[in-house]
């Protein structure tokens, strides 16, 4: 990450981000750019996703799937009109290419890595679109997830795609590397506080955002991971599809990402084990503390049978104490009819 | 063993029902004579690849060309590799599958039988 952890002191940086608005450099996100005729037909036809309609300024989430359904990444889909813009989980950028590549086979269709050639500083938190309205001097319209809008700030060009951390709301603004410093600084001065790694950390926690490595990867299908709202289970084939729609049509999904609490003298970190009734029932994937209120909260996976709201789990050995689902959240939303 | 016809290896060998139906799809189209078919390979479909089917005149430099039944079969350079041995066949009757491909370079098909991986 090129974010430093903490600029100026975690608690203050939390709360920005959940109360009114931050600035997180975000540039350490994969950013891939797409050009050619067939981009978006070669993506309706690898991922999870609707994509192939994609107009100008519209996006959406995808998840490419390896033909067992599993997780390769989650992928934000944006079409900028003379590119489409991929915004893939940090340091996944090579292993999505490559996906790309072994499937592009007479498609007129260029990728490229573009992460450490450009910017992208993400603007959080409950009121970010009216602090960012107000320090470009322009009206934003409503935009739905990985939709985006060209502007222009302090006279430089930048493309805005909304991305946001669950129900937290958070706009990414792109911009070229030569004009980041300067746009960086006009965000600042017009008053938008600067939040380094670690508060977006609780809060992707916090907002049930899961991440690639402790939440998504090969061990987890989209199912799994609370992602139906990124799957269309009308649009067709795609890898991985048959796996997917099987394990939805027989309810056949093992295990749910889940938000947990943990009472408070639980000792818990990442890859502690649940246990209900002394048999495993899950795994703890991550953790964190809320800088106010000092209260432990935490992502896992739990299986089918203990995946509800308000199931107390004990923590397995060496941790202690117990940990209460809270929800099985769906970052997307429900799946789509 | 590689599938060769006067010394040339086919990417693509068409059966005699499959071309009679290629026929007559391309008379629905209003081809009449000479009628091209391509046959290639895309990423997509369950299993990763997924097969492509063309009625067409349009030849491109790379294509290999064999005229079997009537019918010429072209296959692009880029998708011979993944199709070299294929046999398209037609199933047909009411639980008829329609064109079917039994490519012995998939290692696995999906359930339609219209995607495979290698």
């Amino acid at each position: 990450m090129n974010s430093p952890a903490v600029y100026s002191g975690l608690a203050a940086e939390y709360d920005a981000i959940s109360t009114t608005a931050g600035l997180h450099d975000a540039s350490y996100v994969g950013r891939l750019t797409a050009i050619g005729e067939d981009v978006l037909d070669l993506l309706n036809r690898l991922s999870t996703n609707k994509v192939i309609d994609l107009d100008s300024g519209q996006g959406a989430p995808t998840v490419l799937t390896t033909d067992r359904g599993r997780i390769l990444d989650l992928i934000g889909v944006a079409n900028l009109g003379d590119h489409v813009l991929l915004i893939t989980s940090p340091g996944c950028q090579e292993q999505v290419i490559e996906f790309l590549d072994k499937y592009t086979i007479m498609e007129d269709l260029v990728v490229k890595d573009v992460t450490t050639d450009s910017a992208m500083f993400a603007v959080i938190g409950p009121s970010s679109r009216s602090a960012l309205e107000a320090a470009t001097g322009t009206g934003l319209p409503d935009l739905a997830p990985y939709h985006s809008v060209r502007v222009e700030i302090d006279g430089e060009s930048a493309a805005i795609v909304y991305r946001p951390l669950g129900q937290l709301p958070s706009f990414d603004v792109l911009v070229s590397a030569e004009n980041a410093a300067k746009v960086w600084d006009h965000l600042r001065t017009a008053g938008l506080t600067p939040v380094g790694s670690e508060a977006v950390e609780i809060a992707r926690i916090k907002n049930a955002v899961p991440a690639f490595g402790p939440e998504m990867g090969e061990p987890y299908n989209p199912l799994e991971a609370g992602l139906i709202g990124s799957i269309d289970f009308a649009k067709g084939c795609y890898i991985g599809q048959e796996v997917i729609a099987r394990l939805d049509t027989y309810q056949r999904v093992q295990k749910y990402l889940a938000t947990l609490t943990f009472s408070p003298e639980a000792q818990v970190s990442a890859g502690s084990g649940l246990i209900r009734d002394g048999k495993q029932a899950g795994s703890v994937t991550s953790v964190t503390r809320l800088p106010a209120t000092g209260e432990v909260i935490g992502l896992g996976y739990v299986r089918k049978a203990s995946a509800e709201a308000g199931v107390r789990l004990e923590l397995e050995g060496p941790a202690k104490g117990w940990a209460e689902i809270q929800d099985i959240p769906q970052l997307f939303g429900p799946g789509q009819e | 063993m590689a599938i060769t016809m006067e010394g040339v290896e086919l990417g693509v060998t068409i059966s005699e029902k499959a071309a009679e139906k290629i026929r007559y799809f391309a008379s629905k189209e209003g081809l009449e004579g000479d009628v091209g078919l391509r046959v290639a390979v895309k990423g997509g479909g369950c299993s990763g690849l997924t097969y492509d089917l063309h009625i067409t005149d349009q030849k491109l430099e790379t294509d290999k060309i064999v005229e079997q039944h009537g019918i010429k079969v072209m296959v692009d350079k880029k998708s011979f590799i993944y199709l070299v041995g294929t046999e398209l066949e037609f199933s047909d009757g009411l639980n008829g599958k329609g064109f079917v491909f039994i490519n012995p370079n998939a290692k696995k098909t999906c359930g339609c039988g219209t995607s495979f991986s290698v």
